[in-house]
């Protein structure tokens, strides 16, 4: 049936807002024509499993909440952390130097010294072994450290392979963090050698103080090898802050 | 079990003369904002193409800084959100509030004065991002000049929106409109809160993340999705002629999804730096999202039952249903992905880019290209030129989408597998991806092809080419097949 | 429901609720810190970022570096990002205080970045990579940045700042790459990007 399209509708029956002219409804709106009616709504209830399964989900959610809110602390950012004893504090108190020192050492070396110290070949020398972090063959603690400090780099041997790359300086690490990644370096992957103290570290920080290049092996072979005294590091964990007795002042010639 | 709100108030049909009348209202600014959405659409899934191959052979046009991946890919991104997807719902939604507020569009002008200031802001922010002025804060890219010229756009839009309801004819107000309404209530705020805080006057850095993604998956929940929805919810019962199955499940889906939908923001922030609780408040309220997405489901489902034969020759409704099932899907996918110990899996891997393309296009752009079948006909006083073509869109959308989606599903659930592993490299996390980024640049080739049919379509149909047709555009027309007594 | 009042009224209620909760709430507690101040070295943490790594905040969104690059380390049990070496600890609000705008990313094409500073603290490295990621990451599919760089005839002596590079990526004889201001402070930046430094509420994770 086909409305005539010149017939005026019912002004009642919508608002009189008419902006075009005459409505040719045929021509210009066959679609609507064939369109069936509105959508309209049906009244079918709502299931009762579908209640009871909605009922739990709220249920399982306030659980899930309970238990995974950190105490709605603005400070907890770990829904586990609340089990974690005596959290808080400076970070410095770590119990053990080897567990720091490991840490340190995936944080800041093994893009270089890989995590299994064996180093990339013909890039970066290896750990594992090498004579400059075990004191041997000519080589000291303290160059060790003062390689830590302030870098490393032209050509250098290690193990009998030549490398030459550009170690960076790690000074702007505190002297406990040098020493525990030097700890750690000096007692893995089947190297067995004394660990190193912060306050070793500090001296030969005080002493090279006006370093600003890197070291290079040259410079580091004028300077005479130390074998750093062996301090007693305890094993267990430390629970107040006080430092380890201090070691006695190795026997060295100033540094460079 | 049956729970009865308020005496629905029985409704005047509307007189045939009475629907061309609001028709032809809505023409100009229902053809202003489709157009532009067509013509972002192009320029958005152009970006796409661009920013997929260069994740295939990086050194694809690096020369250039304003074709960097870091700026081609959010150019794609605001392109297809705010160039293609938004107008594409505000073009429908003004349709259909305008039907069913049964009332012809008013103040035509605020529209279209509306449509020029976002197709401006657009243009300024997609320039402004390949120029290097990007914020690089993820759905908040556009540098400020260009921002605000989308807020003034949308202001004026929910000014109208406002007026419109007001103003419209006693009766029984439809699900649809509840949800257009909510959308465009929403949205402002949304915008204009998430603007001020991290671009005009930034917040201290610890609270930015919190405010971008309370935005950004609030943008996509309480914006694209209720359109989306009062889309499927119009046309599926309209164009199959029969009733909504529940009134009570539409009541029950519209108030779950407003309250729990804008908690979810922080499932984004999974693992991250924020407290706790406010992560676990944002899982809480992933899952909840189990009840207006099964509601809805159900709703749907319900309604077409025993008529899916209909998606055999009516466009309109394939795309529809298409899309309505994807949201289900895509929902059910995210409310699985917030769980703590599977998003430690897919966080930061492209599981989360597939699942964002599951939800933006084959739910929302699938619907919206359902709905500009059938609105566009209407508002033109043209009948699609070509079947064929439609037949092509469709095919090359969904098995587009289908092929991107399981791309990077697949791809994202190595990848996201190997990071977890700490003894599998870094670089061989990348490599298990690298053959399904390419297996997405060819869908993302599909999904081109499909979108320059549908605009080869569209500019026929506005040009009204071809001969006169007297009945729908169904597939199979073309050749000469009669199609059920169906409606378009 | 058909009156617009209720529905006005209670799309405004369910969505101020998300508002108090994710926007409110975070302003409160988490964007308004002040730094904290380690007792005994008397360390800010986080410290001040230098005025050129600002500007590499800049650098760092105009060429969107944050599609790729994440810049969080994840709580424990939530990923392997303690394992992986990419920080010490598990990165908190605080450690965001001075980043505007914050990039905390949702993408891991490439490595997390909340202490690249640390991981590489060359800037010759950061440059390299910058210039062609090949050259120091093999298989990487991050592409140049070399818009970022200057390829100009070496007047007299090379530039201080010249880049290594060899060949097939290095300048033709008597000419040198130079970075740009922009890649300059996009370097800076990278290198302020160390947050292994304590606070008070991100303990170190136990062993």
């Amino acid at each position: 049936m086909i409305d005539d399209p010149h017939q005026e509708p019912h002004p009642d029956t919508f608002e009189a807002n008419r902006e075009s002219d005459e409505l040719n409804v045929r021509d210009v709106h066959g679609a609507i024509l064939r369109e069936k009616d509105d959508p309209r709504d049906g009244y079918e209830p709502i299931p009762l499993w579908m209640v009871s399964f909605f009922m739990a989900l709220v249920f399982w959610g306030g659980a899930y909440l309970a238990f995974n809110s950190g105490g709605f602390e603005s400070t907890v950012f770990n829904p586990a952390q609340v089990s974690w004893a005596g959290g808080g504090g400076a970070a410095k108190a770590a119990p053990d130097p080897k567990v720091v020192g490991k840490r340190l050492f995936t944080a800041n070396c093994v893009a270089c010294h890989q995590a299994t110290g064996l180093g990339v070949a013909g890039q970066f020398p290896p750990l594992v072994g090498s004579e400059w972090v075990l004191g041997e063959d000519g080589h000291g603690d303290n160059h060790l450290v003062q390689i830590l400090l302030h870098g490393l780099q032209g050509p250098v041997k290690v193990k009998g392979t030549s490398y030459n790359g550009a170690m960076p300086a790690w000074k702007q690490l505190k002297d406990d963090q040098i020493a525990s990644i030097l700890t750690y370096i000096r007692s893995e992957w089947g190297n067995n050698d004394p660990p190193i103290t912060a306050e070793q570290v500090a001296k030969i920080r005080e002493e090279t103080v006006a370093q600003t290049e890197p070291n290079t092996q040259t410079l580091l072979q004028a300077i005479p090898p130390v074998q750093f005294e062996e301090v007693v590091v305890p094993a267990a964990p430390a629970k107040d802050n006080t430092p380890p007795p201090a070691a006695p002042a190795p026997a060295t010639a100033p540094g460079a | 079990m049956s729970m009865t709100f308020d005496h629905p108030v029985t409704t005047p049909e509307l007189d045939k003369a009475e629907r061309a009348r609001i028709d032809e209202s809505t023409r100009i600014p229902v053809l202003l904002f489709y157009g532009s959405a067509v013509f972002w659409l192009l320029i958005g899934t152009l970006f796409a193409l661009l920013a997929s191959f260069k994740m295939n052979a990086p050194h694809f046009l690096d020369q250039w800084g304003w074709l960097t991946f870091g700026r081609v890919r959010p150019a794609h991104l605001n392109a297809v959100a705010y160039g293609w997807a938004a107008p594409a719902g505000i073009g429908t939604a003004l349709w259909l509030m305008a039907r069913l507020c049964r009332v012809p569009l008013r103040h035509s002008r605020l529209l279209i004065c509306a449509a020029i200031f976002w197709n401006i802001g657009i243009l300024l922010g997609i320039f402004g991002i390949l120029s290097g002025d990007g914020r690089s804060i993820e759905w908040l890219e556009f540098p400020n000049y260009a921002s605000f010229m989308l807020f003034v756009a949308f202001g004026l839009i929910a000014v109208w929106a406002v007026i419109m309801f007001r103003f419209r004819q006693p009766g029984h107000v439809y699900v649809s409109q509840w949800y257009l309404l909510a959308a465009f209530l929403w949205f402002p705020w949304l915008y204009s809160t998430a603007n001020i805080l991290l671009n005009f006057e930034p917040i201290q850095g610890g609270a930015q993340g919190a405010v971008n993604w309370w935005y950004g998956h609030n943008a996509l929940g309480l914006w694209f999705t209720p359109i989306g929805l009062a889309a499927a919810y119009y046309l599926i019962p309209k164009v199959l002629g029969r009733p909504i199955h529940s009134y009570y499940l539409s009541i029950l889906g519209f108030w779950s999804l407003a309250l729990f939908y804008s908690w979810n923001g922080m499932h984004h922030l999974i693992g991250g730096p924020f407290p706790a609780w406010l992560v676990s408040a944002s899982v809480v309220a992933s899952v909840m999202m189990f009840i207006p997405v099964i509601t809805t489901a159900i709703n749907h489902h319900m309604t077409v039952r025993g008529n899916f034969h209909a998606l055999k020759w009516s466009p309109t409704l394939r795309f529809t249903v298409f899309g309505a099932m994807c949201y289900t899907l895509s929902s059910v996918q995210g409310i699985f992905m917030a769980i703590p110990s599977l998003n430690k899996v897919t966080h930061f891997t492209h599981y989360t880019v597939g699942h964002a393309h599951l939800g933006l296009y084959a739910f929302f752009t699938m619907i919206m290209f359902g709905s500009m079948y059938y609105i566009l006909p209407r508002v033109v006083g043209w009948e699609w030129p070509s079947a064929r073509l439609i037949r092509w869109h469709f095919w090359l959308s969904a098995i587009g989408i289908g092929v991107m989606v399981v791309a990077l599903t697949i791809g994202g659930i190595l990848q996201g597998l190997a990071l977890l592993d700490p003894g599998v490299t870094f670089m061989a996390s990348l490599d298990y991806t690298k053959p399904w980024l390419l297996l997405r640049s060819g869908s993302g080739i599909l999904l081109t092809g499909a979108h320059i049919v549908f605009a080869v379509s569209f500019t026929l149909l506005i040009l009204k080419t071809g001969k006169r047709r007297s009945g729908p555009t169904l597939f199979g027309t073309d050749q000469g097949r009669q199609p059920e007594a169906l409606v378009p | 429901m058909n009156r617009m009042p209720v529905i006005v009224v209670g799309v405004f209620l369910t969505f101020l609720s998300s508002w108090i909760g994710l926007v409110a709430y975070p302003y409160f507690a988490l964007g308004r810190f002040t730094p904290f101040t380690a007792e005994d070295t008397g360390d800010i943490n986080p410290p001040p970022l230098s005025g050129l790594a600002v500007m590499g905040q800049r650098a760092y969104a105009s060429s969107g570096c944050v599609y790729c690059h994440s810049q969080q380390v994840r709580q424990v049990g939530y990923g392997s990002d303690l394992e992986r070496g990419w920080g010490s600890r598990p990165t908190v609000a605080r450690d965001y205080m001075r980043q505007n705008p914050v990039f905390l990313g949702t993408m891991r094409t490439g490595p997390d970045l909340a202490n690249i500073g640390a991981r590489q603290p060359s800037s010759m490295w950061h440059h390299q990579h910058l210039y062609q990621p090949t050259v120091v990451s093999p298989g990487s599919i991050m592409p140049s940045y070399r818009y970022l760089y200057r390829t100009q005839k070496i007047e007299g002596q090379k530039s201080a700042n010249a880049i290594d590079l060899l060949p097939p990526d290095a300048p033709a004889d008597g000419y040198e790459v130079v970075p740009t201001y922009e890649a300059e402070a996009l370097v800076a930046y990278l290198l302020s990007l160390n947050r292994n430094y304590p606070l008070p509420e991100a303990p170190e994770p136990p062993q």
